[in-house]
């Protein structure tokens, strides 16, 4: 992502959005939502990309950031930002459960993700005294009033996970420009290379997976103070897997811009179009595009959109820098 | 005691069921290197059109068989025909794309079945069988445990005593001494995947007997599909029997001294565990490291 | 400085090491001969971590190797290259020795002139900006085999057939950088080579495998003229 491109997001993000929607609580709370999805689809991505491991099963760091986050703010009174953070790293602490996984290769680690995926939710369907239940947690506090500011708006909320993503994005991309980054971007195809230079490969995927925990707990958590309910049922629901990989997917993972804005892309036609045509199965359209990407363009629009564009030199480097 | 052996042969008669819902997916995955993470949705789409076909004429569930398998080889061959496209890193797109086939099927169903629950309305399947004066099961769970069995058995002689069978099994011990002798892999893996609709269609109707269905349900399938495939050591018929009836007996024995709720959480820890000590699984060769 | 004793592999049934012995002095090189499949390059995954040996015992500057996983071998100072050269795949050469000093140092800094002079030495450094995996030629990616491991900062490298496959010139060219760089860095090495030229040229002494065990050692001029050594080069040439 360069600086024009990212200059031009955040004046779009911070000043016009706000400015242009802000009063429409209906809107606003759209473009939130799909900032979620973009939020999970970054550390999906970050995962998928520096850590070589795909993951289908990001809605157990969420739903565990949502309920660790709900149970601290309304059972021992720690203030909602706190517990944001705090979302997070109950939802790290759950991917330490996952590391054995980690000894496996690409798709048994997906399959085993899996797995545990449906554990943490069968749990916390189970967990009653904790999760409520399949009753499910009502009157989670609101983000608070905080420097004057009232964040348990519309608008609010859109401005705190605005800055989430905005944070995991930075975060990302210093972990990319840093050694580690490197040698995890040479681990993906050339993992015994890295690891007879001394890179201890298996503890640089762990870092990976405790980190993309982190961020996909911390939106979860910041989710359960957004919409004040919560569900095991919803809290751990397979969208919040299914989402994130159409739009990491969609956008092209191994790109910081690309989760981003695949997930404003497809979250926003997904309610706004989609689910207006057909109110019941409109995720039908994802599953389709998700298959249509893998088979037409894996690594997502942008080489399509360059190989249409581009003068046909520049095509072979577009593809390869994966900016 | 009595409770114990209770338990122990309902969790047999479900292995019979589990084994024939996993087979489609080992069979797949040993000619093709391939995770149909759609598998329960086909298994669940057969099941759909028994229901469909019992609601509109009244037809018996048994009979709407040859439907469902004409429809469920098709999609099966659909599916094969699109992870074939795939370029490269088949192993891992493959299954992100059998993903999304899989959220297309179950979304499917939902827009023309709704998320309502349904059932066969047939009471025969419903009524008890009674085995040795004191081991009580449905009528439905026995059928469904000896088709189970007889389609496993079927499978292994096909693939131990047919020529496509032995096709098959060529192409999985080694792709490219196959080719050489003058096998064409493309056809055993058609093959396989038709089979593997065959297989799916006769579960998704026995599912339909047994069972309640709902759109979800396709993917619990699934992944109770490949756990008993991983279970198996990927590829091996017999070693699906044996990971089905080892998973329907640990479901039975939770079910009866815990909670039924509780019957799923137990099955998938069996897998990790079993995953993480022996990556190839119970009866595997080859490792997945 | 480097002693292997009593070490055993097998794989499945099979056993490609059988009670091998022998040491790595200081400051030596130390050349492992023998036909394809004797247990030469078997011996260097052992060494590296890549495979794990059913007996026997491994130390290195006093530490017992065997029980430290492959990474932390590299801090302990052994280097090694692949027969077949494995650069790190998506970034450019400099990134790759970069990434090397980073995990391969036992402190982690990143030296950019200790990486312009390895790239210097092996004539490397006007490639430094060219992706890894695609850009190079054959001699280059060998180099560059070389020029990672070096960016470890070893005490010991270890070479796996890096001049195999060169055509003559470059092959002179390389074995002088190869001495260049082992005086400049102080290093001892173990050498694998099937060229029996190379060997004496290089060597300050031979191991000779054959069928996975260790059948002679010593000085090269004399082991070469040892009658069990030469039959077991059966179809090789001997100078």
């Amino acid at each position: 992502m360069n600086i024009k491109f990212s200059a031009a997001f955040a004046i779009v993000m911070y000043l016009v959005i706000p400015f242009t929607l802000g009063d429409n609580n209906y809107l606003i709370g759209l473009v939130a939502s799909a900032l979620i999805i973009a939020g999970i689809a970054v550390a999906w991505a970050l995962l998928g990309n520096l850590g070589g491991m795909v993951s289908f099963g990001h809605a157990a760091f969420f739903g565990v950031g949502a309920y660790t986050s709900a149970v601290l703010t309304m059972d021992h009174g720690v203030p909602v930002f706190v517990a944001l953070v705090m979302g997070g790293i109950g939802a790290s602490i759950s991917s330490i459960f996952m590391m054995p996984a980690l000894r496996l290769r690409g798709p048994y680690f997906a399959l085993a993700i899996l797995a545990y995926a449906e554990i943490f939710k069968i749990l916390a369907v189970e967990a009653t005294s904790i999760t409520g239940g399949a009753g499910g947690l009502l009157s989670i506090p609101t983000l608070p009033v905080f420097m004057g500011i009232d964040f348990g708006t519309k608008l609010g909320g859109y401005i705190v996970i605005l800055n989430i993503v905005c944070l995991t994005l930075i975060t990302y991309h210093f972990i990319r420009k840093s050694t580690y980054g490197l040698a995890l971007k040479a681990m993906h195809d050339s993992e015994m290379a890295t690891r007879i230079v001394g890179v201890p490969a298996t503890y640089l995927k762990i870092v990976m997976l405790l980190v993309s925990a982190f961020m996909t707990g911390s939106i979860g958590a910041f989710n359960a103070h957004y919409i004040n309910f919560l569900e095991p049922d919803y809290a751990f629901s397979g969208s919040w897997t299914i989402f994130p990989i159409v739009a990491a997917i969609f956008g092209g993972y191994r790109t910081l811009s690309g989760p981003v804005l695949g997930a404003l892309f497809i979250y926003l036609v997904d309610q706004l179009v989609f689910k207006s045509v057909m109110p019941q199965g409109h995720q039908l359209i994802l599953g389709a595009m998700l298959a249509g990407m893998i088979i037409l363009s894996p690594s997502g629009l942008l080489p399509i959109l360059t190989k249409f564009f581009a003068p046909k030199k520049n095509i072979k480097k577009a593809e390869g820098q994966h900016a | 005691m009595e409770l114990t052996a209770q338990a122990l042969f309902t969790g047999l008669l479900m292995g019979g069921f589990y084994g024939l819902i996993a087979v489609g997916l080992a069979l797949v995955f040993g000619t093709m290197k391939v995770i149909n993470l759609a598998h329960g949705e086909l298994v669940l789409l057969a099941a759909y059109i028994a229901y469909a076909l019992e609601s509109q004429t009244g037809l018996n569930p048994m009979l709407s068989l040859p439907i469902a398998m004409a429809v469920v080889i098709v999609a099966a061959l659909v599916t094969f025909y699109l992870t074939n496209q795939i370029k490269k890193d088949r192993e891992l797109n493959s299954l992100i794309l059998t993903f999304g086939l899989g959220i297309v099927l179950t979304n499917g169903l939902l827009m023309v079945f709704s998320a309502d629950i349904y059932s066969t309305q047939s009471s025969w399947f419903m009524e008890g069988v009674v085995i040795a004066d004191s081991l009580f099961s449905m009528r439905s769970e026995m059928i469904a445990f000896i088709v189970g069995i007889a389609a496993l058995g079927g499978l292994y002689w096909w693939l131990n005593h047919t020529w496509h069978g032995r096709a098959i099994r060529s192409v999985s011990s080694n792709r490219d001494a196959a080719k050489l002798m003058g096998m064409n892999p493309t056809k055993a893996e058609l093959w396989s995947w038709g089979v593997a609709g065959v297989l799916a269609a006769l579960a998704g109707v026995m599912l339909y007997v047994t069972s309640v269905i709902h759109p979800p349900v396709g993917h619990s399938l699934t992944i109770k599909a490949f756990v008993i495939t991983v279970l198996a050591g990927m590829g091996s018929i017999p070693g699906v029997l044996v990971g089905a009836i080892m998973i329907g007996v640990i479901e039975g024995l939770t079910t009866t001294y815990f909670q039924s709720s509780l019957a799923e959480l137990a099955s998938m820890t069996v897998f990790l565990l079993v995953l993480l000590v022996m990556p190839s699984g119970l009866f595997g060769k080859k490792g997945a490291h | 400085m480097l002693k292997v004793e009593d070490l055993s592999v097998s794989f499945g049934g099979v056993r490609a090491l059988q009670n091998v012995n022998f040491e790595v002095h200081k400051h030596e090189v130390l050349g492992l001969v023998g036909p394809n499949g004797a247990g030469k390059t078997t011996s260097f995954n052992v060494l590296s971590g890549v495979v794990k040996p059913v007996s026997g015992t491994v130390t290195y500057d006093g530490h017992d190797i065997l029980k430290s996983s492959m990474h932390q071998r590299v801090t302990y100072g052994i280097g090694r290259t692949f027969q077949i050269p494995q650069p790190m795949h998506e970034l450019t050469v400099r990134e790759n020795l970069i990434v090397a000093q980073r995990f391969g140092r036992p402190d982690g800094k990143v030296k950019q002139d200790r990486i312009d002079e390895i790239l210097e030495s092996v004539n490397l450094s006007h490639k430094s900006e060219s992706d890894a995996a695609t850009e190079l030629a054959l001699t280059e990616r060998k180099a560059l085999e070389v020029a990672k491991a070096l960016a470890t900062e070893p005490t010991l490298l270890m070479l796996d057939e890096v001049l195999a496959g060169l055509e003559t010139t470059s092959k002179k060219l390389f074995m002088e950088t190869l001495k260049k760089i082992r005086k400049q860095y102080n290093l001892s090495m173990i050498v694998i080579e099937h060229d029996i030229e190379t060997i004496m040229n290089m060597c300050d002494r031979v191991v000779v495998f054959n069928f996975g065990q260790v059948i002679a050692e010593g000085d090269p001029e004399e082991t070469f003229r040892n009658p069990e050594v030469v039959r077991s080069y059966t179809g090789e040439v001997l100078a």
